[in-house]
């Protein structure tokens, strides 16, 4: 884990990025065990309105939490972990998580990290994940 | 969707914290060790063919986006262990012809103790006039 003397407010977790392709998002769902047609199914997916298949929200907080793990050391040091999904991810895009730290309690030896996960489309910076929060014990 | 279903409860469902699917967890999202914590998702799919289900909360799942997603966690989970996934309708909005719902789920371990509560917040779109 993660020594609370090292680590002060507004510090910034390294960014962690990663291209989604189509065998990411098979193998997500075949390990979730979230088989929507909309992860799957290029057809399906335009019927909704979408130019194909989109990744699970849960696939890319996935890879936020793991940008959590990275920086906190070991999983079991997540205490908590949220996200609001705000746009789709289509396949062959590149995610990047990232976040910072908002507070430290050193009484419990924990930090709160706000956390996001961001996608350039078409010129502009869309966000998958926007106000994410972890929360995370420190050693 | 039905707002007076708000306070629903379901019976518990039997999950299996299985060391294979949490490696591939592990695989996918590039963890080393332990569960990730988003592995709690699995779980969650096991308790949601009830609330889809559910006649009297009515929610049309093709109209259904994902909103938002917590979880916390008393202790970590524990590979191989046996669970159970207590859902319940935490609440129910009506906003502008879409409908949020929280759906809230309880993983208790086998001593009764909740080791870990998800929300998932689900948007039941307007239906298209």
């Amino acid at each position: 884990m993660r020594p609370i003397e090292t680590v002060s407010i507004g510090d910034q977790l390294p960014e962690l990025s990663r291209v989604v392709t189509r065998e990411d998002v098979r193998g997500y769902a075949d390990a979730s065990g979230d088989h929507n047609p909309l992860h799957r199914d290029d057809a399906f997916a335009r019927s909704v309105g979408f130019p194909g298949i989109i990744a699970h929200g849960m696939f890319t907080m996935g890879h936020m939490a793991a940008a959590v793990v990275a920086w906190a050391g070991r999983p079991d040091a997540v205490l908590a972990v949220s996200a609001q999904f705000r746009a789709p991810v289509f396949m062959e895009e590149t995610i990047v998580a990232g976040g910072r730290v908002r507070s430290i309690d050193d009484g419990t030896a924990t930090a709160v990290l706000e956390t996001w996960v961001r996608v350039e489309r078409g010129g502009r910076t869309e966000w998958p994940v926007k106000k994410g929060e972890a929360r995370v014990r420190l050693a | 969707m039905n707002p007076a279903a708000e306070g629903t409860t379901y019976p518990a469902v039997a999950f299996i914290v299985d060391p294979s699917r949490v490696a591939a967890f592990r695989a996918l999202f590039g963890i080393d060790e332990g569960v990730p914590p988003t592995f709690v998702t699995a779980a969650e799919f096991a308790a949601f063919p009830q609330v889809v289900a559910d006649r009297h909360l009515d929610l049309d799942f093709s109209r259904v986006v994902h909103g938002s997603q917590g979880y916390d966690f008393r202790r970590p989970l524990r590979e191989g262990e046996a669970l159970v996934v207590r859902a319940r309708i935490e609440s129910i909005r009506m906003r502008g012809g879409n409908g949020f719902v929280m759906i809230a789920m309880d993983l208790e371990d086998a001593d009764g103790v909740v080791v870990c509560t998800a929300r998932s917040q689900m948007i039941e779109r307007a239906a298209e006039a």
